[in-house]
């Protein structure tokens, strides 16, 4: 079975957990005192992983760290219908691994501004703060073209992919760190429907919306 | 030429087409956060983004159709009138009528929705987008005031399409105080765009761009896409110049959330509401229904089980109960049965009253409150019964709680409101043709099993009434888990008694001579008494009673409410030896 290193606030260890429910996989979770024991960066945890980051899974003794990595490996060895990672299809992948390093701009910037107001983390606030909205305002413009081509995901094609689990957390609980998504009205509509998709699961800061009407 | 106040104008908040099913916009005019959401009937909410129990905000909130849920505690308010519906903390609670969310104007032009807190200002109307359809363009928010923007937009020769040609003459013109106009004419065709200018707050400003004519579908995108490099430009310019000095127009007034009229004093059984019959049908044998619409502005919001006073043309009041369901909120719909020993209520409701008439009536009144926290809720009709118990069926359905809603009648096509029965097929179980032991036979079947927090609401005549009060406790259903409202008092009611009541809080002595009512002496003496039904049946002119014996003749109170001796319903009630002293 997969065994999750995992903390409950952490953004990407709930991209972990949210793609583990919705393809319906079962892991078992390893709680790390993220906050205030710091035990992420406890000699012992470097054992598992040097970087003394979370998440990292340990599946069946195949040990891999980095969030937007597991993703990947998750969605090819446990999605069978091949959407979530379209390695098939060399266009969509390209726009998923460029939608994936873009997240790696999220997650330093609005994930960032989170952990420093909320877990201690000594950032430059303001610094991630403004580069969040600079990424946001691209997101929000190319999610809102998106919608104008009928298109609901971040990857063009019909189903969400990886790169819409990658971004989510980040978003979602922006104004936990001070990032208002008043000016982003494309960017909470795609919120919800990630919110909408099957197999969802929230992490606390993320609120419930209505069901899609019938 | 003065600039006018940007507070008494409207002001473009959201685009249309950013309102999407079950969603909440979130917005901001002249330094108020608003949250702005579609209801299923299509009724455009704007409301201060602040949930009025704990001040969380409303965009977190979840829109299911008819009502936004804060996800606090569960408080939910009421498409239209914003007034809470329902607060799972009070469970067995109608919330007051007075806790509502501050509401502004929406209106819908040129696929834009506007607002603003003047109610007289309109949405401005342009001959550059008249007459013909437009195209929303996409909306740029930027960090500079709305002036500089303003100023930004006529200084831009931001040319509506790609490669108008080389010939192409591009004007810029102020369209308005908050809205700039660009039109490119090449050849004999012109192209025109407006933009418009929503002021956020004295700092920062949303650019809203409406474009004539609509384009084919394959020249769409590019003129999309091409309008929004254009002003992604423009604001890269404006953010870069915020900084330098320029007339900052800032909210000179902040945005007043819309006053509703004040209802007149909740005096007596005084008029509050004017409506017209929309709509008047057969849905039943003997039984007509109404639709009644507001003839301006909106219904006051209620909650399932609630009833109206109506005032009939022939001078009489009668009650009825709301059958809407959560969603309908446009109008009141009403049911009434053809009474055939009709004391002039009904008859005249059936021949009287037609559609295109107005009527007069009182507010709602929720006397027979709905819980949403039971583990089971059994509803049991007899007859026109059903009215209060659809709008409960149609919330609990609504909100995916589970409800059995028996309905008792004489035959299919006594089954009244075929059309909202129809949906609830899953709850409901329809009992025809049944005579009153068979009835009763019935009734044993659906409560023999009470368990903890089991509901059963009951309406309809009041012997069947009766007999499901006495089965229910028969089968060990505690009097507070059974709830009922009668049509009507059936007692025969006594005043020919005579006895003091002494006005705690006054300090005033009355004397309620025989033939008289409690209500009436009370209101003689000036006390401000509400009222309803005036036969005992609704509990709106209830006082609390600090001392004395009470001689009950309502149908409102329950035994052990009756036993308690505390509250009185002072239209038939009165004291059961010489003297009592209520808190008034």
């Amino acid at each position: 079975m997969i065994r999750l290193y995992d903390y409950l606030l952490s953004v990407n260890c709930y991209k972990q957990r949210l793609l583990l429910s919705i393809l319906d996989v079962p892991y078992e979770r390893v709680d790390i005192d993220f906050y205030p024991g710091w035990e992420h960066k406890g000699a012992e945890f470097r054992k598992i992983n040097p970087l003394g980051h979370i998440p990292v899974i340990d599946d069946d003794g195949y040990v891999l760290w980095d969030a937007h990595a597991i993703l990947v490996y998750l969605a090819c060895k446990y999605d069978p219908s091949g959407s979530w990672y379209p390695t098939s299809d060399p266009q969509r992948l390209g726009e998923v691994a460029s939608w994936m390093l873009f997240a790696e701009g999220t997650t330093n910037t609005a994930s960032a501004a989170r952990l420093h107001v909320n877990l201690g983390y000594d950032f430059d606030l303001e610094a991630c703060q403004a580069g969040a909205h600079r990424l946001f305002r691209v997101l929000d413009e190319h999610l809102w073209f998106r919608e104008q081509q009928g298109q609901a995901w971040v990857a063009s094609g019909e189903s969400p992919t990886i790169a819409d689990i990658a971004l989510f957390g980040d978003v979602a609980l922006s104004e936990d760190g001070g990032i208002s998504r008043l000016d982003y009205p494309a960017l909470r509509r795609w919120t919800e429907r990630v919110q909408r998709l099957p197999g969802f699961i929230d992490m606390p800061g993320i609120f419930p919306v209505a069901k899609a009407p019938a | 030429m003065t600039a006018p106040d940007p507070g008494s104008l409207l002001h473009p908040v959201a685009g249309c087409a950013d309102l999407v099913p079950r969603h909440v916009v979130k917005a901001r005019l002249l330094g108020q956060d608003l949250a702005v959401w579609r209801a299923d009937d299509d009724f455009v909410n704007v409301w201060a983004d602040r949930c009025i129990h704990r001040g969380v905000r409303l965009t977190v909130a979840a829109n299911d159709g008819a009502e936004l849920v804060c996800p606090y505690h569960g408080w939910r308010y009421s498409n239209r009138s914003g007034n809470c519906a329902y607060m799972p903390a009070h469970p067995s609670d109608a919330p007051p009528r007075r806790l509502r969310v501050p509401t502004f104007r929406s209106e819908e032009r040129y696929g834009l929705i506007w607002s603003g807190g003047s109610p007289e200002a309109e949405p401005p109307r342009l001959p550059h987008l008249e007459g013909e359809d437009t195209l929303v363009l996409r909306a740029l928010p930027v960090n500079a005031p709305p002036d500089l923007a303003l100023q930004g937009l006529l200084e831009w020769p931001c040319q509506p399409v790609p490669a108008p040609g080389d010939g192409a003459s591009i004007s810029c013109d102020s369209a308005g105080p908050f809205a700039v106009a660009v039109t490119a004419r090449t050849g004999g065709t012109e192209e025109a765009v407006v933009h418009f200018v929503q002021p956020v707050d004295g700092g920062r400003c949303v650019i809203r761009p409406v474009m004539r004519g609509a384009p084919a579908a394959d020249r769409r995108l590019s003129i999309l896409r091409h309008h929004a490099r254009q002003l992604e430009e423009l604001r890269t310019r404006l953010e870069s110049s915020a900084g330098s000095p320029v007339a900052v127009r800032g909210p000179s007034t902040p945005l007043q959330p819309l006053r509703r009229p004040t209802a007149t004093a909740v005096s007596g059984r005084a008029p509050q509401l004017e409506v017209c019959v929309a709509r008047k049908w057969l849905t039943a044998e003997g039984i007509a229904a109404f639709e009644l619409a507001p003839v301006s502005g909106q219904l006051p919001s209620f909650q399932p089980g609630a009833h109206v006073d109506v005032h009939l043309p022939n001078g009489l009041v009668r009650q009825y109960s709301l059958t809407n369901g959560p969603g309908l909120t446009s109008v009141y719909r009403l049911g009434v049965k053809l009474e055939p020993d009709s004391r002039g209520g009904s008859r005249c409701m059936h021949v009287s009253v037609h559609e295109g008439d107005r009527l007069q009536l009182s507010e709602p009144h929720n006397n027979f409150p709905l819980r949403r926290d039971a583990a089971r809720t059994v509803l049991i009709a007899g007859g026109i019964g059903v009215t209060p118990l659809l709008a409960m069926a149609q919330t609990l359905q609504r909100q995916e709680l589970a409800y059995e809603l028996h309905y008792f009648a004489q035959s299919d096509d006594h089954l009244a409101f075929g059309e909202v029965l129809e949906p609830l097929s899953t709850g409901l179980v329809k009992h025809l043709g049944l005579s009153p032991d068979q009835t009763a036979d019935e009734i044993k079947k659906i409560t023999h099993d009470y368990g903890t927090a089991s509901h059963l609401y009951v309406c309809g005549p009041g012997p069947m009434i009766e007999a499901t009060r006495a089965i229910a406790a028969d089968s060990g259903w505690p009097e507070d888990a059974v709830h009922f409202e009668y049509f009507k008092n059936e007692s025969e009611l006594h005043d020919a008694s005579s006895f003091e009541v002494r006005l705690a809080r006054t300090g005033q002595t009355l004397v309620v001579g025989p033939g008289v009512s409690l209500l009436d002496s009370l209101r003689d003496a000036g006390v401000d008494m509400p009222s309803s039904c005036e036969q005992g049946v609704c509990g709106t002119c209830m006082a609390t009673v600090l001392e004395g014996e009470l001689d009950h003749q309502d149908v409102f109170f329950n035994d052990s409410e009756r036993a308690a001796g505390d509250r009185i319903l002072t239209c038939v009630s009165r004291a059961g030896g010489h003297k009592i002293v209520l808190d008034l």
